[in-house]
């Protein structure tokens, strides 16, 4: 009798345990995109929105852009260079350059042209057009903005690391250099400094 | 008579469970890197890559990192690169979590065997993650992602140096900072290119003893003409009475030409199998140990059923497993490559050994041999000590009458299953190669038909299908990559 007991008691046991096991699903919460998500340590979407807050900021306080009203009573032509990654990640700068152009663009004092790449296509357009497009709705050539600025940086890593704890050191750099003179008229710096721990160990 | 037909219950259900856990322990993936091997000796890198794909499910949750590896390889020789980086970029993400151990998995590893352990691979393996995804961003002609990957190997090696204190261990990589190197100068950062052929030149020299590499002549070169071009005088000088006869051209004669990279996969890298030691503690174990020996080989798998039945009735033998290399050998000691111009003229490059992975494969378990040794010793007492508990507890319960036979039955399972459970961990980077040669060479920009020699009695070389012709630009590089089998 007591055998049978305890030989219930260990199914008991034994199915307990099978449904704690099978208790980890896929769990999916909506949340804000402001909402701070830091999961692994490595660059994400808060640090490539800050970095662009950051900048605006720092793009509409400096004089270079009141300067150039000035003088030339128009909004200075941005187009956006090379932003080289030179950290330890695969980091897509395109996302943190649209949240600059985008917030630039609409504070109404810089205007943006698109860059090397994009310019291809909207030249291929434009001479599919000539060819294919009612006259009176084909665009003509040589009427581009020719920029003023170019907007070139760099995003660079210090990472230092030692028994399970890793130091990040994120430093964008963006500046903004006069086409014609070469003349750096403005230079934004973001830092971001992060410690990642891991445990060794866990039950 | 119930007691009679209980003996031959219990006696179907132990053959049963015997045969279960044989069957358990003899499941593993050694057919799989025969049809692998097969596929790439008939130049078929996709259908190799199909078997692991398949075969996913039978590397389970523990060989997570391993599954991705094994792809990484083989996606990289059909030409799939995004997707080679895809599944090595998992395998890495998954390396970094498996920094956290779980004490429940040890504890079960600890109790059955060390194939229970996820799989985290050796450092020089873990190195060949992020060097087979900056030869794909290469080929991709993704420079700067390619230089992340520097970047990441400097700081793994960085990272490992700092971990290890034996100064002799593989605490460097030869190869990786070598092709870091390549991958600097290639984009222009001759600074950075010169101190990673400088930490290769070093690395190669330091580890010659064991990791039977030497510093590849074209390193020697790189060597002076970076200095050169950094104008580090005294460096050149020395390297110049270093390498008296290693003939090199400066950057400037180069910078209008393009260059040609080519990474040789030879042979395949070297398996793993049990070494089993069966230590008899009692006069009778011994001559059932000597006898058996006598009879088998210890490591086939159709004789392991047999000891674990022998030992289990005899019941005073413990097994310990210990992994074993078994390497691969590859004949290629020289790949020649040549590149064919669009007016007929040829240019011949004659590969060099980079990397021996066979040699690092050995330095790495001779390393951890120690450690394994005495967790398996302990495994094994420990399960012993269980079994002989579980045995004597059971003709306890059993009463006077029916205690030898119940000894006798448990005796067999539990000492039976002690034996039977015991397996190193064979698992290892099987896709790998033997040996990776390399070789670089600067030709005039224009159109290129690339051709390799066979060498005498070996198959051709396999090339992705996009690498048999060049087109090349001013200052350009190309990476080409080849498996050559065995």
């Amino acid at each position: 009798m007591i055998v049978m007991h305890q030989a219930r008691m260990a199914l008991v046991a034994l199915v307990i345990l099978s449904v704690a096991g099978c208790a980890q699903e896929t769990k999916i919460t909506r949340v804000d995109s402001g909402v701070v998500t830091d999961l692994s340590g490595r660059w994400n979407d808060t640090d490539s929105r800050i970095v662009a807050e950051s900048m605006v900021k720092e793009a509409l306080e400096y004089p270079w852009l009141n300067t150039f009203s000035g003088s030339k009573h128009r909004q200075p032509v941005v187009v956006v260079g090379t932003i080289l990654n030179s950290s330890h990640e695969h980091i897509d700068v395109n996302t943190f350059v649209a949240d600059l152009e985008r917030e630039l663009t609409n504070s109404q004092k810089v205007t943006f042209v698109v860059g090397k790449g994009d310019r291809e296509e909207l030249r291929t357009e434009r001479k599919e057009q000539a060819m294919y497009a009612r006259e009176d709705t084909q665009k003509a050539p040589g009427k581009e903005i020719g920029a003023d600025y170019m907007m070139k940086g760099t995003i660079a890593t210090i990472l230092d690391e030692a028994d399970g704890t890793k130091a990040v050191f994120y430093q964008v750099d963006l500046q903004m250099v006069d086409l014609e003179s070469n003349a750096k008229v403005w230079f934004g710096q973001k830092k971001i400094k992060k410690v990642v721990e891991k445990k060794r160990s866990i039950f | 008579m119930p007691a009679r037909w209980g003996f031959v219950i219990s006696a179907k259900c132990l053959i049963a469970v015997v045969a279960c856990v044989l069957l358990a322990g003899c499941g593993p993936s050694v057919n799989r890197y025969l049809l692998i091997e097969a596929s790439l000796r008939a130049h078929d890198p996709k259908a190799a890559d199909a078997i692991v794909q398949q075969d996913e499910k039978e590397y389970g949750e523990k060989s997570r990192v391993l599954y991705g590896m094994d792809r990484g390889l083989l996606l990289q020789l059909a030409g799939d690169y995004q997707q080679s980086n895809a599944v090595l970029e998992q395998a890495e993400d998954e390396l970094d979590r498996l920094y956290t151990r779980k004490i429940r998995t040890e504890t079960l590893a600890f109790m059955t065997s060390d194939m229970a352990l996820p799989y985290e691979g050796d450092p020089y393996e873990q190195v060949l993650i992020n060097v087979l995804k900056a030869l794909n961003y290469a080929v991709l002609g993704q420079w700067q992602d390619a230089l992340v990957e520097a970047r990441r190997i400097d700081h793994r090696l960085n990272v490992l140096s700092d971990r290890t204190k034996e100064k002799n261990a593989y605490r460097e990589d030869g190869f990786a900072r070598y092709l870091s190197g390549i991958l600097y100068e290639s984009t222009g950062d001759v600074n950075n290119a010169f101190i990673a052929y400088r930490n290769a030149y070093e690395t190669f020299e330091s580890t010659r003893a064991w990791s039977h590499t030497a510093v590849p002549s074209q390193l020697r070169a790189d060597l002076m003409r970076t200095a050169e071009a950094l104008h580090l005088t005294q460096e050149l000088a020395e390297y110049q009475r270093l390498f008296p006869d290693t003939r090199w051209e400066s950057s400037q004669a180069l910078q209008q030409l393009a260059q040609v990279v080519v990474i040789s996969y030879n042979g395949r890298a070297p398996r793993k199998e049990d070494q089993f030691l069966d230590l008899p503690i009692s006069l009778d174990a011994l001559q059932l140990v000597l006898l058996n020996r006598g009879f088998s080989q210890a490591n086939r798998h159709s004789n392991r059923s047999v000891d674990t039945v022998l030992y289990g009735l005899n019941g005073r033998v413990v097994r310990v497993a210990l992994p074993r290399l078994v390497p691969q050998k590859t004949h290629v000691s020289v790949d020649t490559v040549s590149l064919i111009s669009d007016n007929g003229s040829r240019v011949t490059l004659n590969t060099e050994l980079v990397h021996n992975v066979t040699d690092l494969a050995d330095k790495a378990l001779s390393e951890r041999m120690a450690g394994i040794t005495v967790k398996a010793l302990a495994r094994a007492a420990t399960k012993f000590a269980a079994a002989e508990g579980a045995t004597r507890g059971a003709q306890q319960a059993a009463g006077r009458d029916a205690a030898p036979w119940v000894g006798l039955l448990v005796g067999l399972l539990t000492k039976g299953l002690a034996v039977a459970s015991e397996e190193a961990d064979k698992r290892s980077w099987q896709t790998l190669p033997d040996e990776i040669h390399l070789a670089r060479v600067w030709v005039p920009a224009g159109h290129y038909q690339v051709q390799s020699q066979p060498t005498a009695g070996l198959h051709d070389p396999l090339k992705p299908e996009a690498m048999r012709t060049l087109s090349l630009g001013p200052g350009e590089t190309a990476v080409l990559i080849q498996r050559v089998m065995p």
